[in-house]
Formats: structure tokens, sequence, C-alpha cells
């Protein structure tokens, strides 16, 4: 089963589909869209891992050893900091939502009924 | 594959349904900081000491307040019977 | 609702398969092939001589991809802000009320013990994972966040009365524009000096010790300083929210 993480992370993605699909709260489609962003994070560190091999910290071995890939490490590390604060900024909309419309249901929110 | 990564990597699927299945927002908020703890510990398993970092400061404190202060403002506009 | 449930089912499984048919010809796991890594594992202490290749990558391979991700936070913090302060009006520093008709709630003894004894040190924590970016796993991403969660500490402590009076909004917004500026503004040094943007031309130090790396020490700094900033100004407008301002009609 070498392929499992990678099948652990679409299932992340597609079981956080399934939710903003079926979604009847913005809050619990915000949180199911955090799932979503969560598998890449899952894809991507189990792209670079090595077995048998260290972080890639140089401070305690010398740079010989071997070691796990830093970049995919450095996408995913500023990608977490930046989707909480955009989370934020969702979060703030639904409260706008909120307050203009009276409901946070996505089906009682769609434009084109009347 | 070890039976350390299985076991985490299950434990992250099932967390990850466990938040989405969650349809009450007040349990997602705790169903998203279990799932920040368990991908906190997958991510240190991969060898990722600095993702675990911010994956764990995150998922476990900063969005589950985030979550739960938007829920407490949304309720300010129903009067209480 | 229930056409949209199957459809989604539908297409999910056709997408799955689409997915695992391509997933598979990516290596298997536990053997990365590319490149990439083992070139930075290899010449990042010689070049940098910095000992934590993810930081390495972070502020000098792909700093300009940082300072896309910074700006991102920054412009996400300033819609927040600007979006709950235009509902409430400009008495972003007024003295807030409860709102009627809420419980009052008492809070519990161990709470404020825990948040008291808690928030130094993780304060502490947090400058040490911010210092020690280029040594050990730590940086400017990380080491922030931990400060803002020191701060949530700080709240669970004392209250909301007296975190409002120490953690003020009119300190967190110069400063954390200060933090984003200060990104791009260390970037210019290296046009000032007739290398590329964001080149590293600050002398690089010796590898193991505090001082080493070059330009990656200020990128470092200002991204921690902006990331805490960001945070804290996030917390302070959401908890804002939930108390109630003069002439504020629910």
């Amino acid at each position: 089963m070498t392929l499992f993480p990678y099948l652990v992370a679409l299932w992340l993605f597609l079981i956080g589909l399934y939710g903003i699909v079926t979604s009847r709260n913005y809050i619990h489609l915000i949180g199911c869209l955090s799932v979503v962003q969560s598998s890449t994070y899952v894809l991507l560190l189990a792209i670079g891992y090595r077995a048998g091999a260290g972080a890639p910290i140089f401070y305690s071995h010398p740079p010989g050893t071997p070691a796990v890939d830093p970049v995919v490490q450095a996408l995913v590390l500023t990608d977490i900091v930046v989707g909480a604060a955009v989370t934020a900024l969702l979060l703030t909309l639904a409260i706008q939502v909120e307050r203009h419309r009276g409901t946070i249901d996505p089906e009682a929110l769609r434009p084109l009924q009347d | 594959m070890t039976a350390l990564f299985a076991i985490l990597l299950a434990l992250a699927a099932m967390t990850g349904a466990g938040v989405v299945l969650s349809r009450e927002p007040r349990r997602q908020a705790i169903a998203i900081g279990a799932n920040g703890l368990v991908l906190a510990l997958l991510f240190l398993a991969l060898q990722a000491p600095d993702v675990a970092y911010s994956e764990l400061v995150v998922g476990a404190a900063a969005l589950p307040l985030l979550f739960l202060v938007a829920l407490s403002v949304l309720r300010r506009g129903r009067r209480p019977r | 609702m229930t056409i949209r449930r199957s459809l989604f089912v539908v297409l999910a499984v056709a997408a799955a398969a689409l997915a695992v048919g391509g997933l598979s010809g990516l290596a298997p796991f536990g053997h990365y092939p590319g490149p990439y890594g083992d070139i930075i594992n290899a010449v990042g202490t010689h070049q940098q001589h910095v000992t934590n290749m993810v930081t390495a990558v972070t502020f000098d391979y792909r700093g300009f991809d940082t300072l896309g991700e910074e700006y991102m936070l920054f412009t996400a913090v300033t819609g927040v802000a600007l979006l709950l302060r235009d509902a409430r009006g400009t008495a972003a520093n007024a003295r807030p009320k409860r709102i009627r008709g809420r419980p009052r709630l008492g809070r519990s003894e161990a709470v404020m013990t825990a948040g008291r004894w808690f928030a130094p040190v993780t304060m502490v924590y947090g400058v040490y994972v911010v210092l020690h970016a280029q040594l050990t796993p730590g940086g400017g991403f990380q080491g922030g966040v931990v400060i803002a969660s020191a701060l949530l500490f700080f709240y669970l402590g004392e209250g909301y009365r007296q975190w409002r009076e120490t953690v003020r909004a009119p300190v967190l917004d110069p400063v954390e524009a200060a933090g984003t500026g200060l990104y791009a503004a260390a970037g210019f040094a290296g046009l000032l000096s007739g290398h590329a943007f964001l080149e590293n031309v600050l002398p690089l130090g010796t590898t193991g010790k505090l001082v080493s790396g070059g330009l990656i020490i200020v990128l470092n700094l200002a991204v921690a300083v902006a990331v805490a900033a960001g945070f804290a100004l996030l917390f302070v407008e959401f908890l804002q929210e939930t108390r109630q301002f003069k002439g504020e009609r629910t």
C-alpha cells in the first residue's frame, strides 16, 4: 500500500467537497473548506518524504546525512498560516451576510430565486 | 510503510470526516481542534517539525477560537426568549 | 438536495477514478526522487551559513514567494479590520459594554491560573522560536503565531476588560504594517547595492551561531512581527464583536 497517503489526501479532498456541496450553514461550510486545504498539505508532505531520513535541519549532524525535501515544507508552512487568515476573512463575510440578510443558510441565499 | 504512518493517516481521515459530518457548528469547532492535533502529529512523523509547529498553533488554537467567536457574534441578533 | 447529493457522489467516484490513475504515476511513498531537495540539502549550509534548510528555502531561495504570502496575510487582516470596523463605526477604542440579555458567566479559578501562568511562558517560547529560525526548527511564521496564542492565554487569564486595555488596535495597526513593509524594504537593500532584489547582501556570519545567514535574519524578524501583530489584530477585531458599543443598534 505505497499509495495510502495519497489516497488519504484524495479522501479528505472529496469529503470536504461533499461537505461544501451539501452544507446548510455557512460556518459549517468554512470548516469543510479548511479540511479541503489540509488535504493538499498531506499530499505535498507525503511526496517529499524519504524513508529512513531525518528532518532537513543540520544543527547536530553534518550536511551529508539523508534528509527529506525542504522545499515542500516551506510551501506548506506559509500556506497554513495564510489559510488561517483567509478563514478569518471568510468568517467575517459570513457575519456580514447574517447582518444583512438575516440567515446563513446557503439554500435560502441563492441569488436567482424570487 | 510503518504501522505509525498507517495509524496516523487513518486517524487523519477519520477526524477529517468528523469535521464534515458535525453539522452543528459548535461541535465542529472541537472537531477542527482534534483534526489539527492529529495533523500536527502526522506532520511530525513525516519529519517536518516546522510544519507541525504551524499546524498545531493554527489548527488547535487559532481556528477553533475564530469559529467559536464567530458563532457567539452570530447569536447576537436574536433576542433571547 | 437529494438530486444534488447523488449527482455529487457519481461525479466524485468518476473524479476519484481519474485521480487514482494520476496518483499511481507518482513515485511510491518514501522514495523521493526529485533533485531539488537533495541539491538544497547539499549546498544550503555552505552557501547561506544556516543549518535550517526550510528557513533557507523560505527566506532566501524562494524569498519572493514568501513576499507574496506575507502580503496575502496582510490583505486578509486588512479586509477583516475594514469590514468589522465599518459596521461598528469609529468607536474602535470606546469602552464597550456587555450585551443586554446575555448570561453573565463567572470564570473559574483553574482557567484564570492556567492562563496567567502560561501566557509569559508561551511568549518567551515564541520569541525563542523566532530567534532560532536559522539553527533549529522554527521561523517567523511559526513563532509569530505562537506569540499571538500567548496573547490568547493572557485573555483567558485576565478577562476582556484588562486584555483590551493592554492589547490595543491603534498599536497593532502600525506594528503590522511596519513588519510587512520591512520585508519589501529589505529586498531593496539588494537592489541598492548592485545585486538582485532580495539577494543576501549582508555578511553571512558563522554557521551555528545565532547571528548567521545575513539578510535572512532581517526578513525573519519582519515576518514574525507582521504575523504576530496580524493574528493579534484578528483576535482583537473578532472579540470586539462580542460587545456592544455606544450608538450601535442591534
